[in-house]
């Protein structure tokens, strides 16, 4: 369903949730947008499936942000003690009620932003997007640089996956013990992605000028986007979003904000 | 006509990479230019497209005309409308996420009306027989299929002249079939085609006129390709009391929901130089990393001297087999050749134990003993292969499996490769490469393994798997790579 909205309008949607989440950080707010991105998700048929390694990674890192706020948060009211008093030690690692909520706060703004973008990906067509934003009067270099950059993201993923594999094969282990063995281990990944990643870039951009990108300031589309009633609809929803959390962040929707 | 004139090019104003070159490329015709790595070819067809000097920057004397006329003074978007370069990798020159908006992304940057468009996307994949594609993802096309699409995206801006830059490298015996129509095709509606080829043979049959480029003279080929020595190996008779090398049992390997690798059993004996053939997207290149317990297959188990791949560690495993992958960008991962060729020393904590000369010995022979100080990301293509293999065998590990390791290698490259190969096999250890040369094949291994959709069809002494597929509808297998 999302498949078919204009795509300047998704980025604006995406643009609005993450900047709406930075305006009013309150994590009741962020688990509503980010429920609603699930819900985006379902709806638009794209698989969010939490058995993949990756979703698995990204999920367990918001719950590392978590613990990590929780811990070093050591005002409000202090619900218990992680190492209890014992004897005359301790008590040590208070956990707060304010700590939670800050807790909650990072880690749901990270899955929001995280999963909203994924699911801007999968539901924009970049070819689309470059058209909708030239009409913005968004000159095409630049729009062709974000149609650019996700052509290349799964190549790259793919590149990596070759790379850990080369590794392997030549006997280096992936090590994080020490410093010198980390910088290894970043240097041995980066250089090989990036040597690989700039000799792409020359190929990419003679074969650019060889079909006479850049010729003159306008260029026309085959394929274009359009705006329905239902952008306009959407448009209208984004933008109440956008005001509710400026207000909320200012204090204007007393009754509102006692609830998110 | 397109033609340059007395043409010199230097990349840092002290190694000439051409120097006074005279060229011409006529309608209606295909020309050919072979010739060793580093002698220019790729250089030359960027000044033909007008990249150099415009884009690529460099100490640049001469001219370049098109129908007699000096385009000096054209932007490199005018040129790019009479003459279309078709670079090497097809992968890095699709720049959409769709077929018909990639061949459609010429014409809408000349700002032509969109029906006009279409008809241009239509008539332009038609020429490469690809109609079928149109509305495919790019990210999902083989090979061939991209390489295709790259020729109708230049197409579509109707040049007079297309520039190929090593169309065949990455291409199986269909692949290099189709690509052949395709150009024919192309010839006969008049385009000026020139063809930068190490793989002779692949485009030798359509070839009008075959040149040669070295130490900046172009001449007449001498019609040599001693590289492709056709004599075919003895055969090769197993000790019986040997145990196998390699080996695969019920091996499975799906990505995702598809499969790539089905059931596969086979082993490798002490002395088998293998080649591994089939079709691109059959599954040779999964193989290997299976066979080198770099993958976990889905299912079945590997071995390696008898021990589970899976349960041995990166260090062991490396201790072993040596693996050469398709590009080489991804397994450099030194500052100076010096040390590529000494990590896996360092890595498998043997660094006093480094016998003495052969690091020194296998760089002579690789023809890089005097760069190793360089950065090794900046050496050319083939060196860079070079310095792949010559690393990765530097320890003398049992087994050697190279992914179609003489892509873009010149005839010293290729004997270089070939020499390691075979001085393995006569060692006691074995060999797997992955090719789609059946001249290869014979005068090198002493069995092939041939692969079709995963599985193993045929597996045998090269002269009989090659009758044999001649038999089941491969001819072009058996037919390539054989001089005519």
């Amino acid at each position: 369903m999302l498949h078919g909205l204009n795509p300047s309008l998704k980025l604006a949607g995406l643009i609005i949730i993450t900047a709406g989440i930075l305006i009013y950080p309150s994590w009741r707010f962020s688990s509503l947008l980010l429920i609603l991105t699930i819900l985006g998700f379902k709806v638009s048929n794209v698989p969010l499936d939490v058995s993949k390694r990756r979703i698995r990674f990204l999920v367990a890192f918001s719950a590392l942000l978590f613990v990590f706020q929780v811990l070093m948060t050591a005002n409000g009211t202090i619900l218990f003690f992680i190492i209890p008093k014992y004897d005359l030690m301790g008590p040590f690692l208070p956990v707060t009620d304010f700590g939670i909520g800050k807790g909650l706060e990072m880690s749901l703004r990270f899955l929001l932003v995280v999963f909203s973008s994924m699911l801007f990906v999968s539901v924009t067509d970049p070819t689309l997007l470059a058209h909708s934003l030239t009409r913005l009067r968004i000159p095409y270099r630049y729009s062709f640089a974000l149609v650019i950059a996700l052509r290349f993201l799964p190549l790259f993923d793919m590149e990596n996956k070759t790379v850990r594999i080369a590794q392997r094969s030549r006997g280096i282990s992936i090590s994080v013990r020490g410093m010198s063995r980390i910088l290894r281990s970043i240097r041995y990944t980066f250089f090989p992605l990036l040597v690989s990643a700039l000799s792409r870039v020359d190929a990419l951009s003679l074969s650019m000028d060889g079909r006479g990108f850049g010729h003159s300031r306008t260029r026309t589309y085959l394929r274009k986007s359009c705006w329905t009633a239902l952008d306009s609809a959407v448009l209208v929803l984004l933008s109440t979003l956008l005001l509710a959390s400026i207000l909320l962040t200012l204090g204007f929707l007393p009754q509102m904000s006692a609830i998110i | 006509m397109l033609e340059v004139h007395d043409v010199s090019f230097s990349y840092d104003n002290e190694n000439m990479i051409l120097d006074s070159v005279n060229f011409q490329i006529r309608r209606g015709e295909i020309t050919v230019i072979t010739g060793p790595t580093g002698s220019g070819k790729s250089t030359l067809a960027l000044v033909l497209a007008g990249f150099i000097p415009r884009v690529i920057e460099g100490t640049f004397t001469g001219s370049l005309l098109i129908d007699g006329e000096n385009v000096e003074n054209d932007l490199i978007s005018e040129i790019a409308r009479k003459v279309a370069l078709v670079q090497q990798d097809p992968e890095s020159q699709i720049c959409t996420l769709l077929v018909s908006d990639e061949v459609a992304f010429g014409p809408e940057n000349y700002s032509l009306a969109p029906s006009e468009i279409r008809k241009r996307v239509e008539v332009s994949l038609n020429a490469v027989e690809s109609s079928h594609l149109t509305n495919r993802p790019t990210y999902a096309l083989s090979g061939g299929e991209k390489q295709r699409v790259t020729i109708a995206s230049m197409l579509a801006g109707k040049p007079d002249f297309l520039l190929l830059d090593e169309p065949s490298a990455s291409l199986d015996p269909k692949g290099i079939q189709q690509l052949r129509k395709a150009l024919l095709g192309l010839k006969n509606s008049g385009y000026g085609i020139l063809c930068i080829e190490h793989r002779l043979e692949t485009i030798l049959p359509i070839a009008d006129r075959v040149l040669q480029l070295s130490q900046s003279e172009i001449s007449k080929w001498s019609g040599k390709t001693s590289s492709t020595k056709t004599t075919p190996v003895e055969h090769f008779r197993r000790p019986d009391s040997a145990e196998p090398l390699l080996m695969a049992k019920g091996v499975s390997y799906s990505y995702g929901t598809i499969s790539a690798v089905r059931d596969v059993t086979l082993s490798v004996y002490p002395g088998e130089i293998v080649a591994l053939m089939g079709d691109n997207g059959s599954g040779k290149s999964t193989l290997v990393s299976l066979l080198a317990g770099l993958l976990q297959s889905t299912e079945g188990t590997t071995y390696i001297e008898g021990v589970s791949s899976i349960e041995m560690t990166a260090q062991d495993v490396a201790a072993r087999v040596a693996v050469v992958f398709q590009n080489p960008n991804h397994q450099i991962f030194e500052r100076t050749v010096q040390r590529e060729q000494y990590l896996v020393f360092d890595v498998l904590d043997s660094l006093d134990e480094v016998p003495s000369e052969r690091p020194e010995e296998i760089l002579l022979a690789a023809g890089l003993a005097d760069l190793k100080e360089r950065n090794p990301f900046s050496l050319s293509h083939g060196q860079k292969r070079r310095l792949n293999v010559s690393s990765v065998t530097v320890h003398e590990p049992l087994v050697y499996l190279f992914d179609e390791p003489f892509i873009g290698q010149d005839e010293i490259g290729r004997n270089f490769i070939t020499q390691a190969i075979r001085k393995r096999g006569e060692s006691g250890g074995a060999a797997i490469l992955v090719t789609h040369d059946s001249a290869v094949a014979t005068s090198l291994c002493n069995r092939i393994i041939f692969m079709e959709r995963g599985s193993v069809l045929l597996d045998g002494p090269p002269k009989i798997v090659l009758d044999r597929l001649r038999e089941i509808g491969y001819g072009e297998y058996a037919d390539l790579g054989v001089m005519s």
